[in-house]
């Protein structure tokens, strides 16, 4: 690597671009996290969006939903995109299909797979109870044990292509001669993954999982379509909170505050994260 | 939005204005007005610009996705049409952040509006919007279930007892007698549940706003009539995920005998289920007492930012005249003498006008979306059987107090 | 080359199979509820097949809605963002993958900053600062404001698919004097294709679907984009679900046959036999 100041040169463009775009909401939702709203220096804000339980049980939901969404959909998709790399005919039809849930428009997504798991018009109630697998039909979104348990199961059918591309994108770079010489040391299919395959897109894997990880606690979309949070804020996560208290309630000072907070707590869980996998990585 | 930062919106608005030339002009009014009444406000628009030919009107149609983020987002960043539309109940925040003018000029004629929809708009004695459109829900049934059922379908449930033998009775042969909503948004089941507080002799919070009083026997025991409908069985087993829409179209397929709901839903029934043998009653009263209805709607608003606010009043004074405030209107003018326009003597919709008389405003409190936001939970809690109707109401009492406390 | 053991085909078969169904199920049912008509929507129970397919939703989305307006629009603010984005994220990446200098881990934190602030709070003052650069309602205005979204995620993944090119092939071509830019455009980038398609399609899927900035930033329907126009199906009680979906058809179908053609692209072994010798 060289230690040359034209590597900044090379950066510069995009940090202008995206300082352009973050400075200014970063001051701004400081500024109001901090001052009520007549513009009084106030810590109140803060007090007062941490208190209601509904703060707490958001943040844990939201662990539940990052954590079971971010495992599911970095093994689902790593899967998905060893497969897609295999030489067979029908390949790019198939390549091309698992674009698709990602490419859906997510309010569509979302109201079709709320239609599929509705306990009355749903047709995923319809064919367990066909095939004589459910006696009575099943609240996908109405129990509360079972409600976070679908979210996770959409967004990750919604996000695992995203990771299928990028990680068969990484092992286009494989060298055949490391699966050749592999092969030539006697190893197959499971031993070429674990010791070929899987160390070579490691840098990726790990930049895509951080991704993953930041989208995670922000993403509403799918929520807030299917459950709006509930039921009984079984499915609440704090995204949608700050989202609430921005648009619905006209608090944008505490909305400003959970987001200071918001904030705080995801930078250090990236940064946690940045350290452990810089610990593994080859200078 | 405080003081500082308003000036550099402010600032941050002169100088765009200054810099550029200016687009809309003395003349030029921008109104905001939803897609489903599009081409009524279309032809209203090019009425007004032949009657006044220097004024033209440019119309941004809206959608109801996304709608509250999207008018907060205009107001706040100082890039507002001249006229929006917004419902009742959003005004409030509005004039509280200083985001919208009072139009206590338009409305010297008050005494011909609906008292509850005044009463939306009101804020420290002024007027920040003026009301077109009101509404309340009533009960819609099926007559034919009615028939099946051996219930006579002219006599529908007035009262409480006879809602409940009535919504048992129709409960068979994989029909469920009562929908009620505890899923979507926040507003479909307060629309449903607080007007049977108010009809028991409770309410939500005190009428001087400081105390939350929804663990009142009174309350607890219409909380408790409400859920009881999902409990017993007679609410389908999607309740929870169900708001009005989803309701309607169970009612549509058959699943559903009776559910609360408004006149806007009478079009889409007769287009989903031409054979569907629709009745309307306003909502049942507990013995004894009178019904009463939560009155939601719809009403015009000129922001603080607005480039042409002279025009865009003289423009809402024109929407909101007797004749076109009833033609515009989707649900009921908010206009009283606008009410005897023939479209409005539809006997379908003759339960929906009484209910209006007995129709309520939510109660003007700052904090009243996340008093609904809990309340709503607090529903929500007694129906996946967390918590029995008193604790619940309980801990929803609690969080709404800490509210008011703020 | 070997032909595969008919074991290897059956397994991977079966997983295509697997993964097809799954991918397609949903959308499936939302290609039949298409062609369906409004009566058949919502039955209880639920029809699988259209008893009368109708082509009707169709007919209103192409002739009698802004959807075409809006494919339009939809396509110059993605094409335009995807673009920019690449670029600028292209020269970024290669200075973070090839080059140490000081606070260039806090650079690179400071690209993932933007992804990590709430859409809510950054809408208001996002607006402010278009308005003062007289972008608002313009293509301009979409464009760059698109960046918050695209470019952390474009320099962040670009990076890392430039640390897998070996260095060596660079060097060597420094020694025969080749430029840094020569490098880039005409060594590492071929090399990156993969990696470079992975992130022009993330770019333009994310632009095309992006919701709440386009509503807010986009008043008139000269520069509003597809989402949009999806809501425009929706009126305050009433969706047309058949239209709904027609216009979700016209929305997915293109972008997954753009990446039928792309997607040849992603052949491996281009960086074969560059550590030989």
């Amino acid at each position: 690597m060289a230690r040359s100041i034209t590597g900044y040169f090379f950066i510069l463009p995009a940090m202008i671009v995206l300082a352009l775009l973050i400075a200014y909401p970063l001051v701004y939702t400081v500024y109001l996290s901090l001052t009520n709203s007549a513009g009084a220096l106030t810590d109140r804000n803060f007090i007062n969006v941490m208190r209601p339980a509904a703060t707490a049980i958001s943040f844990v939901n939201l662990i539940y939903w990052v954590g079971a969404s971010v495992v599911f959909e970095v093994v689902l998709g790593t899967a998905a995109a060893i497969l897609l790399n295999q030489k067979f005919p029908g390949r790019g039809f198939v390549r091309s299909v698992t674009l698709i849930p990602w490419v859906v428009p997510s309010i569509v997504a979302a109201t079709t797979w709320a239609w599929m798991f509705h306990t009355e018009f749903g047709i995923i109630n319809y064919m367990l109870s066909g095939a004589g697998l459910v006696r009575q039909p099943v609240g996908w979104l109405t129990d509360i044990h079972l409600v976070m348990g679908v979210m996770v199961a959409i967004n990750v059918w919604k996000l695992f292509p995203f990771v299928a591309v990028m990680v068969l994108a990484a092992l286009q770079a494989i060298p055949d001669e490391l699966y050749e010489a592999a092969k030539i040391d006697g190893a197959n299919f499971w031993d070429e993954t674990l010791y070929v395959t899987l160390p070579q897109v490691r840098t990726v894997l790990i930049a895509v999982t951080l991704l993953l990880v930041i989208w995670g606690l922000n993403s509403i979309t799918l929520i807030y379509a299917i459950t709006q949070g509930g039921p009984a804020n079984a499915t609440l996560i704090t995204p949608i909170l700050i989202f609430r208290l921005a648009f619905q309630s006209f608090q944008f000072n505490q909305a400003a505050a959970l987001s200071v907070v918001f904030f705080a707590v995801t930078a250090v869980i990236v940064a946690i994260y940045m350290r452990i996998s810089r610990a593994g990585e080859v200078a | 939005m405080n003081r500082i930062s308003k000036s550099l919106v402010f600032a941050t608005a002169s100088a765009v204005v200054t810099l550029l030339p200016t687009l809309a002009m003395a003349g030029q009014i921008t109104w905001w007005t939803p897609n489903w009444g599009e081409q009524r406000a279309r032809k209203l628009a090019a009425d007004f610009e032949k009657a006044n030919p220097d004024i033209t009107i440019n119309i941004e149609v809206t959608t109801s996705q996304g709608l509250p983020e999207r008018v907060l987002t205009a107001l706040q960043s100082g890039a507002a049409p001249d006229i929006i539309e917004v419902q009742h109940a959003w005004v409030q925040g509005y004039a509280q952040s200083d985001l919208v003018q009072p139009v206590d000029d338009l409305l010297k004629d008050s005494s011909d509006y609906n008292k509850a929809a005044l009463n939306y708009v009101t804020y420290q004695d002024h007027l920040y919007g003026v009301p077109y459109r009101v509404e309340c829900i009533g009960l819609l049934y099926n007559r034919d279930d009615f028939t099946k059922a051996g219930l006579d379908p002219d006599k529908p449930p007035q009262t409480w007892n006879d809602w409940t033998a009535d919504a048992k009775a129709l409960t068979r042969d994989g029909v469920f007698g009562m929908a009620i909503t505890a899923g979507g948004e926040v507003g479909n089941t307060i629309t449903r549940a607080l007007p049977l507080i108010w009809m028991n002799g409770g309410d939500i919070i005190s009428a001087d706003g400081k105390t939350a009083t929804i663990n009142t026997p009174q309350a607890v025991a219409a909380v408790k009539y409400y859920t009881d409908f999902f409990t017993n069985g007679y609410s389908p087993d999607s309740t929870l995920q169900n708001d009005g829409v989803a309701n309607r179209q169970l009612f549509i397929a058959g699943k559903v005998a009776m559910y609360q709901s408004g006149q806007f839903d009478i079009a889409p029934i007769q287009q989903g289920a031409p054979n569907l043998k629709l009745g309307a009653t306003p909502l049942p009263h507990p013995e004894g007492k009178s019904s009463a209805c939560i009155l939601s709607g719809w009403s015009y608003v000129i922001p603080k930012d607005a480039k042409n606010p002279t025009d865009a009043k003289k423009f809402i004074q024109f929407l909101n005249t007797t004749d076109n405030d009833a033609y515009f209107t989707d649900t009921f003018p908010a206009r009283i003498s606008s009410l005897q326009a023939q479209r409005f003597q539809d006997p379908l919709l003759k339960p929906f006008g009484a209910a209006l008389a007995d129709g309520r405003p939510a109660p003007n409190n700052p904090h009243w979306v996340q008093i609904s936001q809990a309340f709503f939970d607090g529903i929500q809690r007694i129906l996946t059987k967390q918590q029995d109707v008193q604790t619940s109401m309980n801990q929803t009492n609690d969080d709404i107090q800490s509210l008011l406390d703020q | 080359m070997k032909k595969p053991s008919p074991l290897r085909l059956t397994i991977v078969a079966v997983c295509s199979i697997v993964l097809v169904v799954v991918c397609l199920f949903p959308f499936a049912w939302m290609a039949l509820s298409s062609v369906k008509k409004l009566d058949e929507l919502y039955t209880v129970p639920p029809h699988w097949l259209p008893s009368a397919p109708t082509l009707d939703h169709y007919a209103t989305v192409l002739f009698n809605s802004n959807i075409p307006r809006y494919f339009l629009n939809s396509i110059v603010i993605a094409v335009g963002s995807t673009g920019l984005s690449l670029i600028l994220a292209i020269f970024a990446a290669y200075g973070f993958a090839r080059f140490d200098f000081p606070g260039k881990a806090a650079f690179q934190s400071f690209v993932l900053v933007g992804q990590l602030l709430p859409t809510a709070a950054v809408i208001v003052p996002l607006f402010i600062t278009l308005r003062w650069l007289h972008l608002v309602n313009t293509y301009w205005g979409l464009i760059l404001v698109y960046m918050i979204i695209t470019l952390p995620l474009s320099v962040w993944m670009l990076t890392s698919y430039l640390r897998g090119i070996p260095v060596e092939l660079e060097e060597a071509a420094r020694i025969d004097g080749a430029s840094r830019l020569g490098i880039l455009f005409r060594i590492v980038v071929p090399l990156s294709l993969p990696g470079i398609v992975a992130v022009v399609v993330y770019a333009f899927v994310t632009t095309w679907n992006e919701f709440i900035f386009a509503l807010c930033f986009a008043t008139d329907s000269s520069v509003k984009t597809l989402p949009i126009g999806l809501a425009e199906f929706s009126t305050e009680f009433n969706t047309d679900w058949g239209g709904v979906m027609a216009a979700s058809l016209v929305m997915t179908v293109p972008i997954v046959l753009l990446f039928l053609a792309f997607q040849r692209l992603f052949v491996g072994g281009l960086t074969a036999g560059a550590t030989k010798g």
